[in-house]
């Protein structure tokens, strides 16, 4: 009896321990929305393919997932085995040490690193920047931000096709002033990173940058005071709810017909704008990058890196999720499920998404002139600082003029 | 039988109940004040670990700061404007509802929905209905043919507009502690002052508000601390703005850690923001302590 007792036990202890071997949770410090959704799609699919791999996957708020994986990441906690970070804030993470070296993942496990992945994209996720860098994480999300406009009236009223900054004011002005129910033009406007995110494809391609060669803040050159005089003058043609309307209102805005033109849309908000259950304008917007000025369309780059913290127990398994997540299988799932943009060359060519977002091809086209936002350490503070300004002066508390010069001498502070 | 402190302080179970609760308040609430007080005099950046000694300068940096000036009197408007509303609105309240009533325990469940409500929900009903285009408040307005308000997208509007949400949610507690205060006032007391010939005005000023000045200056104090930390509403309705309109030192205290990861900046405000609201805090409690003051 002594004996089959200690049988059993064995037997259990010699099972339990190989189920606590293959058993592994990953913890993702992830983001709310679409991204969210995307990401559970992924987990979704993986868990079926990988049953001992459990997940828990959080769901924050872009600031939120920055102040948690900051504090866990710093302290070397390794709650999260895998962290989603926003792109001006990678370098943050990539100079502290924080992040596992993927190129070091990728030697020992064999694989070479996919070159399908669109450079422009990948590239910033090496440190530093550019093909020699290290690797240090891979793009979850190849976003960028796009320009829409409503073809229906722009034929209505022989607008032409908005090829410059200056066609964009004419047309926002020629709609508001036809037909009160549509808003001519209307972006994000609430302070800090809705604003400053609005504006930027005007500031870049007017000429104007944050930053000169030697780092010295150059927010109030004639070029950016001239982008922000044009941002305020525009704005005349937008709801007078701009400085609280957000992504919801634009979403809204242009699917129910609103709105004429949008100037800052961004791909996952436009998963339903051909689907005539969810949109009164299917098949009369046109998406594309950004017009021109003096300088060429510059979108926005908003990519969102995958990476795995260096306290992270469990790297083996959230490298091999992390390539799955990444893999071209995995986001095609989720663009056609969840509307997420990729980050792959390949399937901006692919059938089935281009028959079902036949606008697809202006990501790829944006993310090649797509512009990065400054690499620096302080880019939260800086984004917050500016996007205050730009605020002020779109309701009119400063002149483009003062609030440029306050904030160039409010970055000179915060850069010293 | 109550004893004396000095009694309590011999017996062996008052330093049994008395050493784990000290521990407890050294551990939660001395040592992260000290701990903030002496950060605020450093240049300390969480994220590079950087951290050296600045002596005053956070505090010259931050006193010289528009915004923080800014978001300093934003919050004293808030807290004085909100306290004094709710606590006015809960005494008149609690006087017109004073007394026995058909439907009082629904009406009391009814007054006191709002403050139980989260406040991130409230935020997010209240933007709704302060929407400039779609909000409720602005399709009344346009029914009494008003012009449409720009509650919470005016500079000179948004402030108010995010005390009003404070009222809505606060005003029920300032009822019910002086339902309370009433309640526990003897009816003789009120029917002596009326045989004795004082007419309403007379016994409200004289008989009721007296009694009841314990309880409101309570009132006062409790509520002056808890505006005073606004940030949840200012978070979900203005995220400060437009412009700096609604900027309040919480709301900065906030940026300066967890988005700028300053933690010395951050316990330099805190530091300022803890002082204000502590002198505040005890001219009340001053009052209320010193119960031969009238």
């Amino acid at each position: 009896m002594k004996k089959t007792i200690l049988i059993i036990l064995a037997l259990v202890t010699v099972a339990g321990g190989a189920f606590a071997q293959k058993s592994v949770k990953l913890v993702i410090a992830g983001r709310d929305g679409d991204y969210g959704n995307a990401m559970q799609i992924a987990v979704d699919a993986y868990v079926a393919k990988n049953p001992n791999v459990s997940f828990e996957v959080l769901k924050l708020s872009g600031d939120d997932v920055y102040q948690k994986t900051v504090i866990d990441l710093k302290t070397g906690t390794g709650t999260y085995d895998i962290v989603l970070i926003d792109d001006p804030k990678a370098m943050q993470y990539q100079q502290a040490g924080w992040l596992v070296d993927l190129d070091a993942m990728f030697k020992r496990s064999g694989k070479p690193v996919d070159s399908d992945f669109i450079s422009t994209v990948i590239d910033l996720c090496r440190y530093p920047n550019g093909p020699k860098g290290r690797l240090y994480a891979l793009p979850f999300v190849g976003n960028v931000s796009l320009f829409a406009y409503r073809t229906d009236l722009f034929t209505k009223y022989g607008l032409p096709e908005p090829k410059t900054w200056n066609d964009v004011l004419v047309a926002a002005k020629k709609i508001s002033e036809s037909d009160p129910s549509i808003d001519g033009i209307s972006f994000r406007g609430v302070k800090g990173n809705p604003i400053l995110t609005a504006f930027l494809p005007i500031f870049w391609s007017f000429g104007a940058d944050f930053l000169d060669a030697k780092g010295k803040p150059t927010v109030n050159s004639p070029e950016a005071i001239k982008a922000l005089k044009f941002f305020v003058e525009l704005s005349k043609y937008g709801p007078k709810s701009t400085p609280m309307n957000n992504t919801a209102q634009i979403r809204d805005g242009l699917l129910s017909g609103a709105v004429g033109i949008a100037p800052e849309v961004w791909p996952a908000w436009l998963a339903k704008l051909d689907d005539p259950n969810e949109s009164k304008v299917a098949g009369k917007v046109k998406v594309t990058k950004h017009p021109s000025d003096i300088k060429k369309s510059s979108p926005m780059n908003g990519i969102w890196h995958t990476a795995i913290p260096a306290a992270s127990r469990n790297k083996a398994a959230a490298f091999d999720f992390l390539t799955f997540l990444t893999s071209k299988e995995t986001q095609k799932l989720m663009v056609m499920k969840a509307g997420l943009p990729p980050s792959r060359t390949s399937l901006f060519e692919d059938a089935d998404i281009l028959a079902k977002y036949p606008w697809y091809p202006a990501i790829r086209d944006a993310l090649e002139s797509s512009v990065a936002r400054p690499r620096t350490l302080y880019w939260a503070e800086i984004e917050n600082t500016m996007g205050a300004f730009v605020q002020e002066a779109v309701i009119g508390q400063k002149t483009p003029e003062q609030a440029l010069n306050e904030a160039n001498a409010k970055l000179t502070q915060i850069l010293k | 039988m109550l004893t004396s402190g000095r009694a309590n302080a011999k017996a062996p179970f008052f330093w049994f109940i008395f050493i784990p609760a000290l521990g407890v308040m050294l551990w939660l609430t001395i040592y992260p004040m000290i701990t903030v007080f002496l950060t605020s005099f450093q240049d300390y950046n969480y994220i590079s670990g950087s951290r050296s000694w600045a002596g005053l300068a956070n505090y010259v940096d931050i006193l010289g700061d528009k915004v923080f000036r800014t978001s300093f009197i934003n919050t004293l408007v808030y807290c004085i404007a909100a306290t004094a509303i709710e606590v006015l609105l809960g005494i008149v309240l609690a006087l017109m509802f004073y007394g026995e009533f058909k439907g009082k325990s629904l009406f009391m469940i009814l007054m006191i929905l709002p403050m139980m409500l989260s406040t991130m929900v409230v935020s997010a009903v209240w933007k709704t209905l302060f929407h400039y285009d779609i909000g409720l408040l602005n399709h009344f307005l346009q029914l009494l043919s008003l012009p449409r308000a720009g509650w919470l997208i005016d500079p000179n509007m948004a402030l108010g507009s995010i005390i009003l949400v404070d009222v809505w949610q606060w005003t029920p507690f300032a009822f019910i502690v002086v339902q309370a205060g009433l309640a526990s006032v003897p009816q003789e007391i009120f029917e002596a002052s009326v045989m004795d010939g004082a007419n309403y005005h007379q016994t409200l000023f004289r008989v009721t508000l007296p009694i009841l000045r314990d309880q409101i200056l309570l009132l006062i104090l409790l509520r002056t601390i808890d505006t005073f930390k606004v940030f949840s509403k200012v978070f979900a309705l203005t995220g400060g703005g437009p412009g700096n309109a609604t900027e309040t030192t919480s709301y900065f205290i906030y940026r300066e850690a967890f988005q700028y990861f300053k933690l010395g900046r951050s316990s330099t405000a805190s530091m300022i923001t803890m002082i204000a609201v502590a002198a505040v805090s005890g001219i009340y409690l001053r009052k209320i302590l010193n119960t031969k003051e009238v």
